[in-house]
């Protein structure tokens, strides 16, 4: 116990001197198991804007330096290897994408009175709602991408006849659907039918013998869900002969998975950047190059993107906060108000840590083939009643 | 478009894919009361056989390449060295321990699968495109579906068939049915056990293998976890089918796949989300009327 004890002191004591010189960003994230794919990405493009701060001069005159923990896909060892990053004498906690493996590494941060950023969490009780005041993330808000395929297949396609698919397996997918369900009949559609599924079906015939049993095939189809089941819905609903336009969250960008339904066409995801080369900013091209230069591949899907934008917005706030003290790097945060990022603009309140509305590039398949045909921003935030829904 | 047909369609196709997985593990429990939690990782072992071992997000067709007269059989010849090879390196040496330690210990396997798996792979899903030109629909009285789905059942139907013969023709049949009846009793008769667990083992493996083919054409992708829902709702039925019996696991994974398709069918949209509470209550149902299980074998008894 002595030793632990002495151990522990002296880890305060390094930790103290640390501070004294550099900033440290704490990363509690998976560097192994099923999460580890997800997190490393966003990692890689949190590092680019760490590293471009530091050589311009740093962070209020500092170098910011990282250490990291695993937390090993698993629950607990998230809340640990939060703790051990507060430990070590991190000024700032990024954990993990998902709310469920990166919220207890985020309340270890808040416990310590720290601010934590999650690396792409779309659900918002990653934030005020569920982690606590000093908790944030640079993703857009699940129903923020339904209510924008909503919007835009109306405007743009002019589509009357939605279908909503809802996979209820996590609730990530409910909220693309609630966005959706809110905007698609504002917008002037009409939803005529709806069905659920489980990501891990083996088959989902009986929800495509309803579709056919429609008097008329819908306009768009709905698809709130994540690979692999997206993949398999997709590769059965195009096989049964639908050709509906199926939109979708942004959970499915990405062309490694493209091979599950050959010469898909019509199939619109929204995405914060473009991982193609072929975004409407240049900035977020640069970005795309960047990365593949950094780690040797272009980014698999855009959600390595929020990594860079959380450490952008931080490092902000800190600039004007002077310091980074949770609760006035917080406040500085809450005062943005379509703060102009490489993205768009980005705001937060003392109400909401997330997007209720941002600008997205809107990706086609066509053929098979990915591509951004414009961007699209939906014409009044989502209402904070329909996000709690 | 004629309801009645499609749903039986959707209902027996569904239902021999839990069959076939249900078959693998009451074989199996057959002959050393052991219930094989990896069986689910076999699919997935079999699946990621197809693609080039590669942590990178686009998948390259290994031996998916190979023509499916070749493919088939390579694929089944798989499944069945895997399931063989977990018998010798593991659960020939937990053989005379209790069946909780056994259950305990087929986890440990899976757990090992899938971890290799996740190292080789990544955890990242994967496109695999088999023969996607199955999925294609044809019109058979009336219902439209895709041609896969004929194929399953038929090839249900061929494998139930063909064991049945197996079981009541040849001798490893005999011997297997001795063994499932009473294995003590068998070998003190001069059945061979080794023989007789490994010929499980490798029918087992084959039938991991048959799932994996048809759940990788029906949905297209690779996923590391994805043999853990049919593995549950294959166990449930060799429970309900009777521990055991082999007609009951096929006859309870039948009756699973068209109660979940029955159910998907006809329950009000808000109920829908929890069509499996639904489904396991039924279960939990069909136990308490025979907790034995549908149609336990005889051995199961007491003789009194």
């Amino acid at each position: 116990m002595k030793h632990l004890l002495t151990a522990t002191a002296l880890t305060l004591a390094l930790g103290t001197t640390a501070i004294a010189e550099d900033i440290t960003v704490g990363f509690a994230i998976a560097k192994s198991g099923w999460v580890e794919a997800y997190d490393t990405p966003a990692v890689a493009a949190a590092r680019i804007r760490i590293e471009e701060i530091n050589a311009n001069g740093g962070l209020l005159g500092k170098q910011i330096k990282w250490i990291e923990a695993d937390t090993k896909s698993d629950q607990a060892q998230s809340a640990s290897a939060g703790l051990q990053m507060v430990d070590e004498g991190a000024d700032m906690l990024i954990v993990s994408c998902d709310y469920d493996f990166g919220a207890p590494a985020a309340l270890a941060a808040e416990g310590a009175g720290l601010n934590s950023f999650f690396l792409c969490a779309e659900d918002i009780k990653a934030g005020i709602q569920g982690v606590g005041p000093n908790s944030f993330s640079a993703s857009v808000l699940a129903a923020v991408q339904g209510a924008t395929v909503a919007e835009w297949s109306v405007n743009e396609r002019d589509a009357k006849t939605g279908y909503v698919l809802l996979d209820t397996t996590i609730e990530y997918n409910k909220g693309i659907c609630t966005g959706f369900d809110w905007m698609f009949p504002k917008a002037g559609g009409e939803v005529v039918g709806r069905d659920t599924f489980l990501n891990g079906d083996a088959s989902i015939a009986s929800q495509i013998t309803r579709i056919k049993g429609l008097e008329q095939e819908p306009d768009v189809i709905m698809l709130c869900s994540y690979i692999p089941g997206a993949a398999s819905a997709v590769r059965q609903i195009r096989a049964a002969g639908i050709n509906s336009t199926i939109l979708n969250g942004s959970a499915v960008d990405g062309s490694y998975w493209l091979d599950a339904a050959p010469d898909l066409s019509n199939f619109i995801v929204p995405v914060q950047g473009s991982i193609y080369g072929d975004d409407t900013r240049p900035a977020v091209n640069e970005l795309r190059d960047a990365f593949e230069a950094a780690t040797g591949a272009g980014p698999s899907s855009t959600y390595a993107y929020p990594g860079y934008l959380l450490i952008d917005l931080w490092a902000k706030a800190v600039e004007r906060a002077g310091t980074v003290e949770a609760s006035a790097v917080t406040a500085e945060l809450e005062k943005m108000e379509g703060e102009q990022t490489a993205f768009g603009p980005r705001s937060f309140s003392d109400e909401l840590h997330h997007q209720n509305t941002a600008e997205m590039q809107i990706v086609e398949i066509t053929g098979g083939k990915p591509g951004v045909i414009g961007s699209f921003t939906i014409s009044e935030p989502v209402p904070l009643d329909v996000l709690l829904q | 478009m004629n309801a009645i047909p499609q749903l039986l369609f959707d209902a027996l196709s569904l239902g021999g894919i839990y069959a076939m997985a249900a078959l693998g593990i009451a074989l199996i429990f057959g002959v050393m009361k052991l219930v094989n939690f990896a069986h689910g990782e076999y699919i997935a072992f079999c699946v990621f056989a197809l693609i080039v071992p590669s942590t990178d997000a686009v998948a390259v067709m290994f031996l998916g390449k190979a023509p499916a007269i070749l493919l088939i059989p390579m694929l089944l010849l798989i499944g069945a060295v895997v399931a063989v090879a977990s018998e010798f390196f593991v659960f020939r040496h937990v053989r005379n321990a209790t069946p909780v330690a056994m259950m305990i210990s087929s986890f440990a396997l899976g757990f090992v699968i899938q971890n290799t798996l996740l190292l080789i792979y990544s955890s990242r899903p994967k496109a695999v495109s088999l023969w996607p030109e199955l999925n294609q629909p044809v019109s058979i009285i009336g219902a439209s579906i895709p041609l896969l789905q004929i194929i399953v059942i038929f090839t249900t139907l061929l494998v139930v068939v063909t064991l049945a013969l197996l079981l009541k023709r040849t001798r490893i049949g005999l011997e297997m049915r001795a063994a499932a009846e009473n294995f003590t009793m068998a070998r003190l008769l001069g059945v061979r056990a080794n023989v007789v667990i490994t010929g499980a083992f490798a029918l087992s493996g084959a039938l991991a293998a048959a799932v994996a083919l048809i759940m990788v054409t029906q949905t297209g992708v690779a996923d590391i976890r994805m043999g853990g829902q049919i593995m549950l709702v294959a166990f449930i039925a060799t429970v309900i089918g009777g521990l055991g019996s082999l007609p009951g696991a096929v006859a309870a994974g039948f009756l699973i796949g068209a109660a979940s398709v029955i159910l998907q069918g006809f329950l009000p949209l808000e109920a829908r989300p929890f069509r499996d509470a639904f489904l396991y209550t039924l279960v939990i149902v069909s136990l308490l009327l025979r907790p034995d299980g549908l149609f336990a074998p005889r051995s199961t008894k007491p003789r009194v």
